[in-house]
């Protein structure tokens, strides 16, 4: 009983104990904090990594695969599966604005069934907005102009079926959406969106006319693959022009950057992966011609079936265990296998999920937040050395009472307690307003983040952040977005607390109180009472 | 007052202590020898460093006496038929929280209680959380009645600096008797008082002993104080010296 009240009585009338509370809250704060804007931004970035591959990739890579249509409707059938959808995957040449040439690597794609198993439909980049992104607070948005919105929604849906109507004929033209950062032509803004670039052409007669960039007005842009014979042999470049249908933004720079998406059959036409009559050996000398010309030997030619590089397929329970999910579309795949001959088989097929898609990706970023974390813990490790240095400084202060405790009978082991549950009592009570100010700041960091650069915005206008710009020269000082837009694809801090994460780190802040009052509690534990007691 | 047919309290045998300051032995108590009976007032009168206190420590269980060594006896402390010199750690914490009560010099109240709670941590320390829970309310009874006696009912809230030196002892008084011990252990009791409120401290101590027949050992270097006692013992360089004040 002596123990909880002096607790109490220790905990509420020294500042000491309240200084090492104030440690663990900082320290628990930050580690909390830290970890949950890594975890948001690794979820970010692997839902990000999902949006455009779906739960489970069946792949066949370059050559591609026979049948798909069957495997999909098996697939389709399956309870557990809500959609599936073909895809081609390769690479090939963009020619760009003044014949700048990029690899790319290019995925042919139905644009339908492409949306329903993939976030296809929310990464458009351009389409009718009804209301600006967060950090948009003047409305600069372009989508937002009310004039623009049935050319905007015409883009959309062009974006979502890979179409666009050929104003000459009126019929539907395949068509391609560029990854956003594809053609350099999208400037990104300090809110975290895109206006399209003006460019300044110079005419012969000397005068400059602006040309706007916004290519899924009127581009169209050339591009190159190199077909591949069912073989694996390369056959004859093949270019083609295609209509800019709209843009999309992915979350991830990489493929914003390097993809573009074409109309699937356009695509396997250019890589001769449609259903025709074929050769069957392209790459086999021509026959040689008799005498007569009816004595020449006809080449034979097979009925060659169309053929794409992957089948995406997504899962009906959004947080299905995606390894077991894996499996079962190996066991579907499998049934397939079976009744077509000319398809690789179960074993050989690649089937990943979207997290095996992305490994190197998720693993890099798990890494560094593992790397912070470690950093972090071992910064809120000063905690235990100011419990330890705060508790020892209060036991050589508080001699005489473990003296009096022990004259009234208090074991050795009872004033260790004492002290570890003063520790303890530190510990929680450090923790927990900790986990609290986590709580606080990391649910409202945006609003945080927006107030830090609306202060610096704020000091820049005012006549002394004007007098200082001028005197030091400086240029963008009042700028205090640390995670700008302009800079990181997140247009928002991503944040994610996790309970297990939480108690975890909770757990680690009362541990180290008890860790700091360890010695200092076996040392006053050891004192002996009559030297205590005689202490001055 | 003691002799064979007076009921014994407690019995000190060959009772030797030596502190170790640095690499030296600086023998304190020299085999001291004291029979103390039940209710008994015993004054141990003596100069500074004559071993007052470490005799009083070694009855009281804070201290351990000397193992035998050259030839010396084994010390004995028997309190009611054990010798407390045996004790294992847990067995002397229990004796301590039990049977003895002290009071010492500059009163060692803590500072973060109340008054009420200071004289409770005794009882709080020898029932355990469900024992002193349980019984709660008549400790607090107790402590109050206690506090009452010693004119301190009105300071039953304030804290240790809110008191006077002679409140302050009263209090360290009434903590030392909330379990109702066998012995007191008065170390220089009103050494850090003026003498009125010395006086009124020893009437305080006479009256515990009176109403409640405990047996009291005090610790002072001043004959005056010494005389209200039953009985006076000289300690004179670690050794007993029974002097003029011995009623026996």
């Amino acid at each position: 009983m002596y123990h909880a009240l002096l607790t109490r009585r220790y905990l509420t009338s020294k500042v000491m104990p309240l200084l090492a509370s104030l440690a663990v809250v900082l320290c628990t704060a930050m580690v909390l904090i830290t970890w949950s804007v890594m975890g948001g931004f690794l979820r970010m970035l692997t839902q990000s990594g999902r949006s455009l591959i779906g739960d489970v990739r069946i792949a066949w890579p370059n050559v591609g695969f026979a049948h798909y249509d069957d495997l999909i409707t098996r697939l389709q059938s399956d309870p557990e599966i809500e959609a599936a959808t073909p895809i081609i995957e390769t690479f090939g040449m963009l020619t760009l604005l003044e014949n700048r040439t990029d690899g790319v690597l290019i995925r042919g794609v139905d644009g339908p069934s492409f949306a329903r198993v993939t976030n296809y439909a929310e990464t458009l980049w351009w389409h009718p907005l009804e209301k600006p992104l967060s950090k948009d607070q003047e409305g600069l948005d372009v989508r937002l102009d009310t004039h623009n919105r049935d050319l905007l929604a015409e883009i959309y849906q062009d974006g979502l079926r890979l179409k666009e109507t050929d104003p000459a004929t009126g019929g539907l033209e395949s068509s391609m959406v560029l990854g956003i950062e594809v053609g350099g032509w999208n400037v990104r803004t300090d809110w975290g969106g895109y206006y399209p670039r003006v460019q300044g052409i110079a005419s012969a007669a000397g005068a400059i006319q602006n040309r706007n960039l916004f290519m899924p007005r009127s581009g169209a842009l050339p591009l190159l693959v190199v077909p591949l014979d069912s073989k694996g042999r390369p056959m004859e470049p093949v270019t083609r022009t295609f209509p800019i249908a709209n843009e999309f933004e992915s979350g991830l720079y990489d493929i914003d950057k390097q993809t573009v998406l074409v109309d699937l059959p356009a695509l396997q036409r250019m890589l001769h992966m449609n259903a025709a009559k074929r050769l069957a050996d392209p790459g086999a000398q021509e026959p040689t011609a008799g005498f007569f010309e009816d004595e020449a030997a006809p080449a034979p030619v097979v009925e060659d079936p169309a053929r794409v590089t992957a089948v995406l397929v997504r899962q009906k329970n959004p947080n299905g265990d995606p390894d077991r999910f894996r499996e079962h579309c190996r066991g579907i795949y499998a049934e397939f296998a079976g009744a077509h001959p000319d398809v690789p088989s179960a074993i050989s097929i690649q089937i990943e999920t979207w997290e095996d898609a992305n490994r190197m990706m998720i693993e890099a970023v798990k890494k560094e937040t593992g790397l912070v974390l470690v950093i972090f813990t071992f910064i809120s490790f000063t905690a235990v050395f100011l419990v330890f240095a705060i508790f020892w400084a209060m036991i050589s202060e508080k001699t005489r009472d473990i003296g009096v405790l022990r004259a009234l009978g208090a074991s050795r082991a009872g004033v260790a307690w004492v002290w570890l549950r003063y520790g303890l009592a530190i510990g929680v009570v450090g923790s927990i307003l900790g986990g609290l100010l986590a709580w606080g700041i990391v649910t409202n960091i945006n609003e945080i983040h927006e107030g830090i650069h609306q202060s610096g915005q704020w000091l820049g206008d005012s006549l002394v952040g004007a007098r200082l710009s001028s005197w030091f020269g400086w240029r963008r000082p009042w700028n205090w977005y640390i995670w700008d837009p302009k800079v990181y694809v997140f247009k928002e801090i991503p944040h994610r607390i996790e309970p297990w994460k939480a108690a975890f780190v909770l757990a680690g802040g009362l541990i180290s109180c008890l860790v700091g009052a360890l010695w200092p509690a076996t040392r006053a534990a050891r004192m002996h009472p009559v030297k205590a007691l005689r202490f001055e | 007052m003691t002799g064979p047919w007076w009921p014994r309290c407690c019995s000190v045998r060959a009772l030797r202590k030596t502190y170790r300051l640095g690499r030296v032995d600086v023998p304190v108590l020299h085999g001291v020898d004291l029979d103390v009976a039940r209710g008994e007032w015993i004054a141990i009168l003596g100069a500074s460093g004559s071993g007052k206190s470490t005799m009083l420590h070694l009855i009281g269980g804070l201290d351990r006496p000397d193992k035998p060594r050259n030839g010396n006896p084994r010390a004995e402390i028997e309190f009611q038929g054990r010798n407390t010199v045996q004790f294992r750690a847990a067995e002397l914490d229990r004796y301590r929280s039990t049977q003895v009560g002290f009071v010492f010099q500059f009163y060692h109240l803590l500072p973060e209680l109340s008054v009420t709670e200071n004289v409770l941590l005794g009882a709080m320390i020898r029932l355990g959380r469900l024992g002193y829970l349980r019984q709660r309310a008549p400790l607090r009874r107790r402590a109050r009645e206690i506090l009452d006696a010693f004119g301190l009912g009105d300071r039953l809230r304030h804290r240790p600096s809110q008191l006077s030196g002679g409140e302050r002892q009263r209090v360290a008084i009434a903590r030392a008797l909330i379990n109702d011990p066998a012995m007191l252990l008065a170390d220089e009791p009103t050494g850090n008082l003026d003498r009125k409120t010395g006086g009124r401290i020893l009437d305080v101590l006479a009256k515990v002993r009176s109403d409640g027949g405990q047996t009291m050992l005090m610790v002072t270097h001043d004959p005056e104080i010494a005389a209200r006692a039953d009985r006076i013992v000289h300690l004179i360089d670690g050794r007993i010296a029974e002097g003029p004040g011995d009623p026996a």
